[in-house]
């Protein structure tokens, strides 16, 4: 393209190239690795210290495993003992009874635990988040169960010894502490990296989205169930790693540390640390892990100290100690930069006769109420067609079905011709289908940038795939609806009117075909609600075609060319604005009939 | 002095100022009508009186006793029943149930007397009688409603807040409905009635007040109010002259 | 055949148990929305506090039991205050999560005061148990079911006939609604908290002579819980009643014919089966979130 052949020498310093570098993080990492390999020259080869180490370095890396399940995607998982468990026993039996070499075995461990994290994920994940919880301590019982009973397979209650670290012929050394500390370390240092990475990539927005709000993120295009799924799945494995290097640490594991105790340490640590973040699990795993082997003669009471901390925690201090680092650090607003403008402003499409969105006989009962009760209507391609009746007429109750939120009880909706009736919603934004809500649904854990970048780099859209590109749409979003200053800024800290816009930014940048807004000028003042009519009506004349449900009949009149009228879920008028409104069918809905037995 | 006094009331429903700063007034015994389009505040208000909503300034007073501050269920004992918006039947508990639980705010009553009310409540009711069994989610809308605006009335309140009790019922069970609440004003209890229904409203209440994004329009009798453009615009745009 | 009776009948026994703390595990989640991961230390709490009063302060059983379950009442409403009243308008994953924490604390203390050590408690009754035709019928077990059944007969009836008990329901269906009528509706909250450990504490009482008192019985109490809630059907009163006694008899059977050790087992297996074939349960409905 050529503007980015003329805005090359800007385009390197551009926020946009900063953000989505591949490279990012990766000289940390190169960096991390070398301090390793120092460090391991002077580490202790035995010894309590280097037990703790190295109980650490592997604990951390289970703990990463909650940071990605329960801080980034919001999914409560307790099993993660049992995970660790699984890699571990993987790494013994294998090595020991199976005579395989190392990392073969630990492979084995790995999978196994990530398969039973995709089992236990997959039947559990549809439902709401109360039930991984449980299913996931019945499994980390069961586990244990297993671990002391199949002797046969396990060992039972004696536990494996003699596990031996990975070591290459002639080159014994490597199976010394402090090579194997070393090897703990840089994978944590490596696992430290991915996570990191995980959370500014789209799969790591797509959890954050899934974790702030679920309705949102399946209308933004993510595929609810199936980032769940890789957010447990990544969260098992994870688990598995830690485990299968814990075992070779200590050459001895018995089914006791492994049980529902551990995975309650390693939710702590992920809390105490911070669960959002993989520093702040790190932080949070050496303190936990340190502290009680400062305090090694109260190990009881240790335990009771974590239970009371988790309650503590959650009360006082929900970001962990990261976050009371983080939470203070000033968020920098991007640097300037031009970027191409929306392709949605530059292309043109006048109205035409061709049907964008069609519903026909659209029906929604609620047991006895009929919300919508056999509705038509047809919104032309490039229009802005209102849809209005009074509280309790049917129109957000319409939105929903035609967005996929509700099935219908009858009725067909078709999106340019194509069938979409039963489609769940993302599918739906895949095909060009974009929605705001009227309740506001941002995601608000996460910056404002980053939800607009969910909107562009929802499937289907010409960008996906492309991170500079998706920042750039993202920019573009923002620059239209003049909030590229706060792009940095958490949504939560916006005044209302500019979280509308923001929501309206993410829908723009999908570049979508069909866009529905459920009630935008709701909250706003009237100085709020002109300035987004002069918003829509700049969108006008691009193709784009706007179907959208309000109350303020002025708003209405400004931007729209079509109006259908609901009323106790059936159409009562349709046609152009003025004539609609005068309509006595539609004055009497609104205004009432006078009562048939009054004294006037 | 009115028997409920709203002065200045500001009130915040998410980050916008939904009520921004408004003056109400209800006599002993009058039945009130606050109308305005969707979005205007109306539930906001009642919503603010009966405690479900802070409000960041203004003061309500029930005959002289000031409201602000108080938990919902403080404010009920003290004479405010509110019917929300949505009927808000119990769906698992039966007819006669929900009704009895209208009386929970009055202390020291024995059971006996509540259920002797209750059955004063199936008189006034009487399409209820047949229903005193069934359960709350079998009701079709308007039998909720009447059984909402019994349980309400159950609380002998000194004044009824009633939030769009037209909202979508038929035509000719809206009829029904604003019959009703023309029989509680001959009991003489004060209404202050929220609807969207504006003819409907006005052609059972004393006064009303016109409401629109948060401030207070015009207020005046029915007749004054009816044939006003600007009352029309409030709800459906055009600031033309009245058709 | 015989066997398959009495066999029948311990696992009614059994799952009269799972059904009490079932029940009480349910009453909190429509009380309150609260999913309380603690359950199962209601009962280990019970167990223990009859330890304390039965055998080392040596009351007499009947009235160490009284006090026993009303010291669980009051315990459930110190419970409540300390996990759910400062997180509730925070939503439902911080309430979990705080109750998680409960459950590690409460169990480790005890542990510190007790030692992992199990402890015994005599049943309820000297006599072993009756006759019954072909099946023996073990004191402990009648005294389990019939104190389930009484129990169950007494919440229907202070549910069904008593004012309070229309306010707790009227509570657990529309909280607004129910304060906007001038119920006092964190008082319910809180009779409901302290209710449902009472419950949890008598089943643990109940089902201690059976399975020796110890630390570990709380999250395996807890187990058998959430799967008797979901079998019955999430957020059911009637599943959670049905949900325990169905757990109780499958895992009974399936301890005799199939296998012994893994008896804890069948309720995780029955547990994932319902999910993924009927994850609603066998009472349960499914719950959309409106936009």
């Amino acid at each position: 393209m050529s503007a980015h052949a003329e805005a090359t020498p800007i385009l390197a310093r551009h926020p946009a190239t900063r953000l989505a570098s591949r490279w990012r993080g990766v000289p940390g990492v190169v960096i991390g690795l070398l301090a390793t390999i120092a460090f391991t020259t002077v580490a202790p080869t035995q010894g309590y210290i280097l037990n703790v180490m190295m109980q650490a370095a592997t604990y951390a890396i289970a703990v990463m495993g909650i940071v990605v399940v329960l801080g980034y995607c919001g999914q409560i998982s307790l099993a993660q003992a049992a995970f660790f468990g699984i890699g571990a026993y993987g790494v013994a039996l294998g090595t020991v009874d199976a005579g395989l070499p190392f990392f073969a075995a630990m492979l084995l461990g790995v999978i196994a635990a990530g398969a039973l994290g995709l089992i236990l994920g997959l039947t559990t994940l549809r439902l709401g988040g109360h039930y991984l919880g449980m299913v996931t301590i019945s499994f980390q019982v069961i586990f244990t169960l297993v671990l002391t009973n199949w002797i046969s397979l396990t060992h039972g209650p004696d536990g494996v010894p003699h596990i031996e670290r990975p070591s290459l012929p002639g080159f014994k050394f490597l199976a010394a502490g402090n090579t194997y500390l070393g090897l703990c370390i840089a994978t944590l240092v490596v696992i430290t990296f991915i996570v990191w990475r995980l959370k500014m990539s789209r799969l790591g927005r797509a959890m954050q989205a899934v974790r702030d709000n679920e309705l949102a993120a399946s209308t933004t295009g993510i595929a609810v169930f199936r980032v769940k799924v890789i957010a447990f799945g990544l969260s098992a494995v994870l688990g598995g790693i830690g485990g299968g290097l814990f075992a070779g640490a200590f050459s001895y594991i018995s089914p006791d540390q492994f049980r529902f105790d551990e995975s309650i340490v390693l939710l702590t640590g992920a809390l105490l640390g911070g669960v959002r973040s993989p520093f702040g699990a790190l932080l949070g795993t050496v303190l936990l892990i340190v502290l009680p082997e400062m305090l090694r003669v109260l190990k009881q009471v240790y335990l009771v100290v974590y239970g009371a901390a988790v309650i503590l925690i959650m009360v006082f201090l929900p970001d962990g100690m990261w976050g009371l680092i983080a939470n203070r650090l000033p968020r920098r607003p991007l640097a300037a930069g031009p970027v191409p403008k929306l392709p949605l402003l530059t292309r043109t499409g006048a109205a035409s006769d061709e049907i964008a969105l069609e519903i026909t006989g659209l029906a929604k009962y609620f047991g006895g109420l009929k919300a919508l009760d056999g509705v038509d209507f047809a919104v032309r391609r490039g229009t802005v067609h209102a849809l209005i009746g009074p509280n309790g007429s049917g129109k957000t109750t319409c939105i929903n079905v035609m967005t996929g939120l509700y099935r219908p009880t009858a009725g067909r909706i078709a999106l340019r011709g194509q069938d979409i009736t039963n489609l769940p919603p993302h599918l739906r934004t895949r095909r060009g289908l974009a929605r705001t809500f009227q309740n506001i649904r941002l995601f608000r854990g996460i910056t404002v940038l980053e939800n607009v970048m969910i909107g562009a780099e929802r499937p289907g859209n010409d960008i996906a795939g492309q991170p500079a590109a998706v920042v750039e749409r993202a920019l573009a979003a923002l620059d239209f609806v003049d909030l590229r200053n706060e792009a940095h800024r958490l949504v939560g800290t916006l005044p209302y009117g500019h979280q509308r816009y923001v929501e309206i930014a993410r829908a723009l940048a999908g570049s979508p075909d069909t866009l529905l807004l459920d009630e935008p000028a709701a909250g706003l003042n009237p100085s709020e609600k002109h300035a987004l009519g002069l918003l829509l009506r700049r969108l006008k004349g691009h193709g784009l075609t706007i179907l959208i449900v309000d109350h303020d009949m002025n708003l209405v009149e400004q931007v729209a060319d079509h109006i259908t009228v609901l009323n106790f879920g059936r159409r009562i008028a349709d046609g152009l604005p003025r004539t609609v409104l005068d309509h006595p069918d539609v004055v009497a809905a609104y205004l009432g009939e006078p009562r048939q037995d009054a004294a006037a | 002095m009115p028997l409920l006094e709203i002065v200045g009331l500001t009130a915040r429903y998410g980050a916008g100022d939904v009520l921004k700063g408004i003056d109400l007034a209800v006599e002993d015994g009058e039945i009130v009508a606050l109308l305005g389009a969707n979005g205007a505040g109306k539930s906001t208000t009642l919503r603010s009186i009966s405690g479900l909503v802070p409000h960041v300034a203004g003061r309500i007073l029930l005959a002289g006793t000031a409201l602000s501050g108080l938990k919902p269920e403080a404010i009920v004992r003290q004479g405010v029943a509110h019917v929300p918006e949505g009927r808000q039947i119990f769906p698992g508990l039966t007819v006669r149930e929900n009704i009895l639980l209208g009386g929970s705010n009055r202390r020291g009553v024995s059971r006996r007397e509540l259920e002797r009310d209750t059955d004063d409540m199936f008189s006034l009711f009487p399409d209820l009688t047949r229903l005193e069994r069934a359960l709350g989610w079998t009701l079709s809308g308007g039998q909720q409603q009447m059984v909402a605006v019994a349980r309400g009335l159950m609380a002998k309140p000194r004044i009824l807040l009633l939030d769009e009790p037209s909202l979508g019922l038929a035509p000719l069970i809206v009829q029904q409905v604003f019959r009703l609440i023309g029989e509680i004003r001959k009991r003489g209890t004060t209404v202050l009635l929220v609807e969207q229904n504006a003819h409907m409203a006005l052609s059972v209440a004393d006064r009303g007040y016109v409401l629109e994004t948060g401030s207070l329009l015009i207020t005046g009798r029915p007749d004054e109010l009816w044939g006003n453009a600007e009352v029309r615009a409030a709800y459906l745009g055009g600031k033309v002259a009245a058709a | 055949m015989s066997i398959l009776l009495q066999l029948l009948f311990t696992g009614i026994g059994i799952g009269a148990i799972y059904a009490l703390v079932s029940l009480g595990f349910v009453l909190l989640i429509r009380a309150a929305n609260v999913v309380n991961f603690a359950q199962g230390e209601f009962s280990m709490i019970g167990a223990y506090l009859m330890v304390l009063l039965a055998i080392e302060l040596d009351l007499p059983y009947l009235v160490a039991l009284v006090i026993a379950v009303a010291l669980m009442a009051g315990f459930g409403v110190l419970f409540a205050g300390a996990t759910f009243w400062p997180l509730r308008a925070r939503g439902q994953l911080p309430v979990i999560i705080s109750t998680i924490g409960a459950s590690i604390l409460i169990e480790n203390l005890v542990l510190i005061l007790y030692g992992p050590s199990p402890q015994v408690l005599p049943g309820l009754f000297e006599a072993p148990g009756l006759q019954v035709g072909p099946v023996f019928m073990d004191s402990q077990y009648l005294a389990i079911i019939a104190s389930a059944v009484l129990l169950v007969s007494l919440q229907y009836l202070v549910f069904e006939k008593t004012l309070l008990g229309k306010k707790l329901q009227a509570t657990s269906q529309n909280q607004e609604m129910a304060s906007l009528l001038g119920i006092p509706v964190a008082t319910m909250v809180l009779i409901t908290f302290a209710y449902s450990a009472a419950l949890g504490g008598l089943a643990g009482i109940l089902v201690a002579p059976l399975l020796f008192v110890s630390v570990g019985l709380g999250p395996l109490i807890a187990l058998k819980a959430f799967a008797a809630n979901i079998i019955g059907g999430y957020g059911s009163i009637p599943g959670a009643i049905l949900g325990g006694l169905a757990l109780g008899i499958v895992e009974t059977l399936g301890a005799a014919y199939i296998s012994v050790p893994y008896k804890d087992a069948f309720a995780f297996l029955m547990l994932l089966t319902f999910l993924m074939v009927r994850p609603q349960g066998l009472f349960g409905e499914k719950i959309a979130e409106k936009a």
